[in-house]
C-alpha cells in the first residue's frame, strides 16, 4: 500500500520539476493526495511518514528560492507547503487511529458482553473475552483471572498454561485493587526475569477488575513496543466493562438459580397442596362413612326397640350397643370439634389437674386388651412418685389415639408396650410411650404423619378405619401442654411414639 | 504468561551494577588517549595525520566502551572487549594512514565487533542481531539513499555546493572510516545502548528524541565539522532526521543493521559534497 503512495510522491515531484514554476507550482497541492491516502490507510504513522517525505521532496525547490529571494510572501507560501503535508497527514492519521481505536473498543466491549452471556463453561467464555481484548488493544497476549464466587474455590485463569500464581502481578493487582505496570517483562527484576531481555521491550499492564465492589479479578496485558496512553485508557475502559459484565453475569446466574429453586419449591408446594386436597376429599368420604356407621346402628336398634317386642335381656344388649355407638359418635364429633378449633387457630382448652397416670394407662390398656384379643399389651406400671400436671381428658385421648394406631397398624396382632416415667434425656419432662411391632413407617413418610387428614398408604393396613386426625390431635394436645411428640420407626419392624409432657 | 504465573516481588529493585564509575573510567581513558594522540600529532611524531587519526580512533573506542557498559548494565568484564575494539580501531586508522590499501582494514572492524560480542547473548537487547528478512535492510538503505540524495540536491541547489569526488583515495578513506568507526560507534552507542536503554524505561518518542539529541550534539562537537552556519544547521537537520529514522528502524526491525546501513549510505553521500 505504502509503495503506491511513494510512487505517487515521486510522480508529483517529477511533475513539479517539469513544471518549472518553482515553489508556487499548483502541482504541490497534489502532495496531499498520497498523504491523506496514507493517513486514511495506515493512520498517524503512515500519514506522518508520507507527509514528511512530501515536505522533504519539496525542500530542494523551496529552500533555494528562499536563499535567492529571502523570506517573502511567495517563499513563505512555499515554506507553508513544506509543513502542510506532514501536519495534515499526521493529524488526519491521529483522527483515523482514534476512530479505529474507538470502534475496536466498542466491538470488544460488545464481544465481552456477548461472550460472558453464553451458556458455556466460564473458562471458555474468558478465553473468548481475552482474545477479543487482545485484538482490540493490539497486544501480544492477554490474560484474565476471575475469582470464584465461592471463596473456597480456586480462581479461573486464562490462558491456561503454567497456571495462576497468587504471588504474581495479577494476584497483587487483584488483592490490592491497584494496577501494576511493568516496563519490560524480560528484564524487570521484580519478575525475577533474566537481565538479557530482547531487542524490543515487552510492556506489561495488570488492571484490577473492579466495578466498585472490590476486585473480582484482574486483566493482564503484554504488548511489544509501546503501550501508549490511548491503549492504556482503552484497557482501563475494557477492564471496567469486564468487571461490570462479570458482575452482571454472576447476578444473572444467581437470579437463574433463584428462579429454579423457586420453581422447585412451588412445584413441591403444589404437589403438597394436591396431596392435602386429596386427603381432605378422602377425609370427607371417611367422615361420612364413620358417621353413618354408628348412626345406622342407632337407627336400626332404636327402630327394633320401638317396633318390636324385644325380650328384656335382648333389649338390654341392644341398649348397650346403642350406648357404645353413641359414645363412638361422640368421640368422632369431639375429634371434629378439636380439628375445627385447631384449623381456626384457637388454642385447645385444657383443664390442668394432677393426673394419676398409672390409673389412666391401666384403664386404657385393659380396655384395648379386652377389645383386641389378638394383641399382647404390656404395661409395667409407673415409677413411684411420678406426678403429672395435665388435662386428664387430653392425656386419655392421646393415649387412646396412640393405642388405637398401634393396634390398627399391627394387623396381624403382636406386642403393644406402654411405658411412662421421667424422660431420661429430657430433665423435667414426663415420657409416655407406646411401642408396637407393626408395619412401621417409611423414613420419607415420617415428616408427614402428624399432618391433618394424612393416612399413609400401606397395602397391609388398607382396611384400617380412621379419619387421619389421630396423630395430628396428639401433636396438638402435646404442644398445648408445652410438650411434643417424637417417633422412631422402621418399616417392617414397628414404631415407637413418645409423648413428652412437662412434669 | 509471566504476569499470571511468575511470582512478582514489588519491593525488589534493579540488580544491575553501578554504571557511572565504569562509564567515567572508560570516558576518561578515551579522553586521555585522544589527548596523547593529538600531542603526538603536535609533536610531529610519525607521519602527518597519524596522531589525529589515532586520537579519533581512541575517542570512538571510548564511545564503544561506554556503549558496552550501558548495554550490559555495568557487568564486570567490559575492559576486554573495549580494549579489543580500541585495538581494532587503532589498527585500522593507522593502517589507513600508512598505506593506500589500509582502507580495507576498516571493513574488518565490523567483523571484529561480531567476534568480540560472540557469547554475549545480552547484547541482543541493544539490537546486535540480524534483522528478519531483507525488508529492514532495504528500508535502511532507502532511508540512507533518500536523505543522502536530499542532502546533495538541497545543498547544491541552495548553497551551490558541488557534488564530486576530487580524490578517490581520500573519498574511500573517509567512507572506510565511516564504515569501520564513525557509523559503527554511532549506531552502537546512540541507537544501541542509549535508545534501547531509554526505550525500555519510556516510550519510543522520548527515547528517540533524547538519543538523537545526544547524537546530534556529538556531531556538533566534532572539530572536523565546518563552522559555517548553513553546515551546522544542515547537520542538525539531517542528523536529527537520520537519528530518528535509525531509532525507528532499530525499533521496527529489532536490529542495528538497518540503521547502520542508512548511516553509512548517508555519510557516503555526504562525503561527495565539496564547498
Amino acid at each position: 500500500m505504502i509503495a503506491v503512495q511513494l510512487l505517487l510522491l515521486a510522480l508529483i515531484t517529477a511533475a513539479m520539476a517539469a513544471d518549472g514554476a518553482g515553489p508556487p507550482s499548483a502541482v504541490r497541492h497534489l502532495y496531499l493526495v498520497p498523504t491523506l491516502w496514507a493517513a486514511l490507510g495506515a493512520g498517524a504513522a503512515g500519514g506522518g511518514l508520507i507527509g514528511l517525505l512530501a515536505g522533504l521532496l519539496q525542500a530542494p525547490l523551496v529552500l533555494p528560492a528562499i536563499e535567492r529571494m529571502g523570506l517573502g510572501s511567495r517563499t513563505l507560501d512555499g515554506l507553508v507547503s513544506l509543513v502542510t503535508p506532514v501536519s495534515v497527514g499526521w493529524l488526519v492519521g491521529l483522527l483515523v487511529d482514534a476512530s479505529r481505536g474507538r470502534a475496536a473498543r466498542l466491538r470488544a466491549v460488545l464481544e465481552i458482553q456477548r461472550s460472558l452471556g453464553r451458556e458455556v463453561p466460564l473458562e471458555e467464555r474468558l478465553e473468548s473475552v481475552a482474545e477479543g481484548v487482545r485484538a482490540a488493544l493490539g497486544a501480544q497476549r492477554v490474560g484474565l483471572v476471575v475469582t470464584a464466587e465461592d471463596e473456597s474455590r480456586a480462581p479461573v485463569a486464562v490462558p491456561s498454561g503454567p497456571g495462576f500464581d497468587e504471588r504474581s502481578a495479577a494476584g497483587l493487582a487483584q488483592r490490592t485493587g491497584r494496577p501494576v505496570w511493568v516496563e519490560d517483562l524480560r528484564s524487570d527484576p521484580r519478575l525475577g526475569a533474566p537481565a538479557e531481555g530482547g531487542p524490543t521491550p515487552i510492556r506489561g499492564l495488570v488492571l484490577p477488575l473492579d466495578a466498585g465492589r472490590g476486585a473480582v479479578g484482574a486483566l493482564a496485558i503484554e504488548r511489544e513496543g509501546d503501550l501508549t496512553p490511548a491503549v492504556r485508557v482503552a484497557a482501563e475502559e475494557m477492564a471496567m466493562h469486564l468487571a461490570l459484565a462479570i458482575e452482571n453475569a454472576r447476578l444473572t446466574l444467581r437470579q437463574r438459580r433463584f428462579a429454579e429453586e423457586l420453581e422447585r419449591k412451588v412445584e413441591a408446594a403444589t404437589a403438597r397442596l394436591r396431596e392435602l386436597d386429596q386427603a381432605k376429599s378422602e377425609f370427607l368420604s371417611v367422615v361420612s362413612h364413620e358417621l353413618r356407621t354408628p348412626l345406622t346402628a342407632l337407627q336400626g336398634f332404636s327402630e327394633l326397640l320401638l317396633t318390636r317386642a324385644v325380650p328384656p335381656e335382648r333389649a338390654r344388649r341392644f341398649l348397650g350397643h346403642l350406648h357404645g355407638e353413641a359414645q363412638r359418635l361422640g368421640r368422632i364429633v369431639a375429634e371434629l370439634l378439636d380439628l375445627s378449633r385447631i384449623q381456626a387457630g384457637r388454642p385447645l382448652e385444657l383443664r390442668r389437674e394432677a393426673v394419676d397416670l398409672n390409673e389412666v394407662i391401666e384403664r386404657n390398656v385393659e380396655l384395648f386388651a379386652a377389645e383386641h384379643r389378638g394383641h399382647q399389651f404390656g404395661w409395667a406400671g409407673c415409677p413411684r412418685g411420678l406426678t403429672l400436671e395435665a388435662d386428664q381428658d387430653a392425656v386419655d385421648r392421646m393415649l387412646k389415639n396412640l393405642l388405637s394406631n398401634a393396634v390398627k397398624y399391627s394387623p396381624a396382632g403382636g406386642r403393644v408396650a406402654v411405658a411412662a416415667g421421667p424422660a431420661p434425656d429430657q430433665p423435667g419432662m414426663v415420657e409416655l410411650s407406646v411401642e408396637d411391632d407393626g408395619v412401621g413407617i417409611a423414613t420419607e413418610d415420617l415428616p408427614r404423619i402428624f399432618d391433618r387428614y394424612m393416612r399413609i398408604a400401606n397395602p397391609e393396613t388398607a382396611a384400617a378405619r380412621g379419619l387421619g386426625l389421630g396423630l395430628s390431635l396428639v401433636k396438638a394436645l402435646a404442644e398445648a401442654h408445652g410438650g411434643r411428640v417424637e417417633v422412631d420407626s422402621l418399616p417392617g419392624k414397628g414404631s415407637r411414639f413418645r409423648v413428652l409432657l412437662p412434669g | 504468561m509471566l504476569l499470571l504465573s511468575a511470582p512478582f516481588d514489588a519491593a525488589r529493585r534493579g540488580h544491575g551494577a553501578p554504571i557511572a564509575a565504569p562509564c567515567a573510567l572508560a570516558a576518561g581513558a578515551a579522553l586521555l588517549g585522544a589527548a596523547a594522540g593529538l600531542w603526538i600529532e603536535l609533536q610531529g611524531g610519525g607521519p602527518p595525520g597519524l596522531g589525529r587519526s589515532a586520537a579519533a580512533a581512541i575517542l570512538h573506542a571510548g564511545f564503544f566502551a561506554v556503549g558496552w557498559i550501558l548495554a550490559t548494565d555495568g557487568r564486570p568484564g567490559w575492559p576486554r572487549p573495549a580494549l579489543s575494539m580500541a585495538a581494532a580501531f587503532l589498527a585500522a586508522s593507522v593502517g589507513n594512514r600508512l598505506s593506500s590499501w589500509g582502507v580495507a582494514a576498516f571493513l574488518l572492524v565490523p567483523l571484529v565487533l561480531v567476534g568480540v560480542s560472540r557469547g554475549h547473548a545480552e547484547l541482543r537487547r541493544i539490537g546486535l542481531a540480524w534483522p528478519k528478512g531483507l525488508l529492514p535492510l532495504t528500508a535502511g538503505l532507502g532511508v540512507g539513499i533518500f536523505l543522502g540524495a536530499h542532502l546533495l540536491v538541497t545543498s547544491s541547489l541552495t548553497f551551490g555546493y558541488g557534488v564530486r569526488v576530487a580524490n578517490a583515495g581520500a573519498y574511500l578513506s573517509a567512507v572506510g572510516y565511516d564504515v569501520g568507526i564513525s557509523a559503527l560507534t554511532a549506531e552502537w552507542l546512540f541507537r544501541g545502548a542509549l535508545f534501547s536503554r531509554w526505550w525500555r524505561r519510556w516510550r519510543f518518542w522520548p527515547a528517540a528524541a533524547l538519543a538523537t539529541a545526544v547524537g546530534v550534539a556529538r556531531y556538533l562537537l566534532d572539530p572536523a565539522l565546518a563552522s559555517a552556519v548553513e553546515v551546522r544547521a544542515g547537520a542538525v537537520f539531517y542528523m536529527a532526521l537520520l537519528g530518528v529514522g535509525c531509532c525507528a528502524l532499530r525499533a521496527w526491525s529489532g536490529s542495528l543493521l538497518p540503521g547502520y546501513s542508512a548511516t553509512v549510505v548517508f555519510f557516503a553521500a555526504y562525503r561527495l559534497l565539496a564547498p
